[in-house]
């Protein structure tokens, strides 16, 4: 077997195991059958249902539950690129949920209270959303430069300090909008017309701008890791500081760069969110699409390609997770079956110790597998 | 004012063990060189566990069903940090990850979700003769955790700096090869620490739901075992730093909710989100300040191999 098809392996027998497992959840708690129409609810909530498509319905029974699937995708896609960029220079960043809160709070800030033209609107919301989230991450990346203190404590504090400054004091205190119509609001004030993202398949999907820009921005990742030198630089940081330092690479400032970057990321998943679907900062941003960008950048190898991919496949099972609320399944499954395959993909070396006995001649096997 | 003091103090003494437990749990962890972020999803087994026992036995007895949950996820843990050698953040994550889906999947699943049915909650013991003093008396008329949580930091600090098998397992954190060419068991070791870190966590997360509440809420434990992790590094990584830091914490929640119902006049000058973001700017600066290795066991995050030595 090919080395790149067996790197890949671990990840996807984690995922079927975690489907696997989850479908007996169902099928202990409730019935056999039930867990089997779940699963496919599932499906067709994710990629639209099409056997009822095929028999006459109308185009919508497609269009929503991509445009669902897709804004989910589009958003774990970010998160998890956030945490694989900094995975690549070696640092983890658990910090992509509070960079994502400031993103979203600076998008929708510059969404409501500057007024610019159409064309330059959202660029200068999502660059707005980018830097803060930048920042955020920038504190973490310094500390961890300047002062040795590990990202994984600093950027679990950074979360629970945006939270409670975000959501506890400037979106419900300062920032707070302004009554509509005699009725009060939660949340901050709702963005200008010109700087939502705009709808790509009419009104009857939420499908938007924010899912082809998160490619994009997944396309940009890997060109700039495999085809530019302080992409290079920036993984032979990840692989070994040491040597990287011995052989000249800046590895401060390439640290430094990447956390940026990663926030910057986790800035965009925000925006995305604030002017492609929720239109505001609302009251809480709920969804913790942060932590599970972690679940993606690992189930995706820590690949931005990968990422995406598995992105995809989640946002698929994220947007059917509703329709499961259907047969009585709570709509909050698919995170389940997402850490469960998180967790399955923590036991790499079991897999990789279990697929090395079949595969290989039997002198390998006595050699512990190592990192 | 002595009114004042004394009610912010028993609702401090009320709200405090769990932290304490958890972070006296991570602490042991950490200590013995395995990260301890599972901490908030050992926690959450933990307070499911307690509270569906206890609908079928009696509270006490849930309780240490909950521990042994929390043990049990700190084994899954244990199993891939030590055995396999994961990486040990990856690990604690997912289980945040599989404890925090998994919880609402069963809760809603088995109850609905407005949390399982309310428990008996575990006994409170009046102390005789202090009820009467003032400020004092507040240290009467809690439940067993909250004195268990007042000692047990210090024996942990005891075990910890005055055992041998203190000094082993401060060892392995700081220098495992040192403790393997004793001849002593390295994963043994770990083993030990992350199964009693899943003990104390799940009596942390037991605590919640059987004498702070009387049932398993959605959100628990709400953040509170990432604030247990704040509380072991502001605590500098000793149990009874730990302990100290985790009852501050809890003592200036106790404050902020205080101010909100009696002097909301401050609230407008002090934002509440600025109080609840206290801590973990606390934590952070004393990191900025310090620096971290200066006080982190030096093998932390590293598994352990034997080839290495």
């Amino acid at each position: 077997m090919p080395e790149r098809l067996r790197q890949l392996l671990p990840s996807v027998l984690s995922v079927l195991l975690a489907l696997g497992v989850c479908w007996a959840l169902i099928a202990l708690t409730m019935e056999p059958g039930t867990a089997t129409k779940a699963y496919l609810q599932m499906l067709w909530g994710g990629i639209g249902n099409w056997p009822a498509y095929l028999e006459g319905a109308a185009a919508t029974v497609i269009t929503r539950p991509l445009g669902e699937a897709a804004m989910k995708a589009a958003l774990l896609t970010l998160t998890g690129l956030s945490v694989a960029v900094a995975f690549k220079v070696g640092l983890f960043n658990i910090g992509a949920q509070g960079q994502m809160l400031l993103g979203a709070l600076a998008a929708a800030v510059v969404g409501a209270h500057v007024t610019l033209p159409g064309v330059l609107h959202v660029p200068a919301a999502l660059l707005g959303a980018a830097l803060a989230g930048a920042a955020w991450a920038g504190i973490a990346g310094l500390l961890r430069i300047y002062r040795g203190v590990h990202e994984v404590i600093s950027t679990i504090m950074l979360n629970w300090v945006a939270l409670s400054l975000v959501d506890n004091w400037l979106v419900v205190g300062p920032l707070r909008g302004a009554a509509e119509g005699g009725q009060s609001i939660t949340g901050t004030a709702e963005i200008q017309a010109t700087a939502v993202l705009p709808r790509l398949l009419g009104d009857g999907s939420r499908l938007n701008l924010g899912f082809p820009l998160a490619l994009a921005a997944a396309l940009a990742v890997w060109v700039w890791l495999t085809r530019t030198r302080s992409g290079f630089e920036t993984r032979a940081v990840g692989l070994g500081a040491e040597a990287a330092r011995a052989a000249g690479i800046p590895v401060a400032r390439r640290m430094g760069l990447a956390m940026a970057l990663a926030g910057a990321m986790a800035g965009l998943a925000g925006a995305v969110l604030v002017l492609g679907t929720e239109g505001r900062y609302p009251g809480t941003l709920g969804a913790p699409y942060g932590f599970d960008g972690i679940a993606i950048a690992l189930i995706g190898n820590n690949h931005p390609l990968g990422a995406t991919v598995s992105a995809l496949f989640f946002g698929v099972l994220r947007a059917g997770g509703t329709r499961m609320q259907l047969l009585g399944v709570h709509k909050s499954f698919p995170e389940l079956i997402q850490g469960l395959a998180l967790l399955f993909v923590a036991g790499r070396m079991v897999w990789l110790a279990l697929l090395r006995r079949r595969n290989v001649a039997p002198a390998a096997s006595a050699e512990v597998p190592r990192a | 004012m002595l009114d004042v003091l004394h009610s912010l103090l028993f609702s401090t003494l009320d709200a405090a063990p769990a932290l304490i437990f958890a972070a006296l749990g991570a602490v042991l962890s950490e200590r013995a060189g395995v990260i301890a972020v599972g901490t908030e999803g050992m926690m959450r087994v933990g307070a499911f566990c307690a509270a569906v026992a206890a609908l079928a036995m009696p509270t006490p007895l849930a309780v240490v069903m909950g521990m042994l949950a929390g043990a049990a996820l700190a084994g899954v843990h244990g199993f891939l940090s030590i055995r396999w050698r994961s990486d040990q953040v990856v690990s604690g994550i997912a289980l945040n990850l599989v404890a925090l889906a998994g919880g609402t999947f069963l809760l809603e699943s088995l109850y609905g979700p407005n949390g399982t049915p309310p428990i008996q909650q575990l006994a409170r013991w009046n102390i005789p003769g202090l009820s009467g003093v003032p400020v004092l008396g507040a240290l009467s008329g809690h439940s067993a955790p909250t004195y268990l949580a007042l000692v047990l930091p210090f024996v942990f600090q005891g075990l910890l700096t005055r055992t041998p098998l203190g000094l082993r397992l401060r060892a392995v954190g700081d220098k495992p090869q040192a403790v393997a060419t004793l001849g002593l068991s390295v994963p043994g070791l770990r083993w030990g620490a992350v199964l009693g870190s899943g003990l104390l966590a799940g009596l942390g997360g037991a605590v919640l739901s059987t004498a702070v509440l009387d049932r398993f809420e959605q959100h628990t434990p709400a953040g509170l075992g990432f604030m247990a992790l704040a509380a072991m590094v502001f605590g500098r990584w000793t149990p009874v730093g730990a302990f100290l830091a985790a009852a501050f914490f809890a003592f200036g929640n106790a404050l902020r909710i205080g101010l909100v119902s009696s002097a909301p006049g401050l609230v407008e000058l002090i934002p509440q989100g600025v109080l609840l973001a206290l801590p973990y700017l606390l934590t952070l600066g004393v990191l900025a300040l310090q620096g971290q290795r200066s006080s982190a066991p030096a093998a932390l995050g590293t598994p352990y191999e034997q080839e290495s030595r």
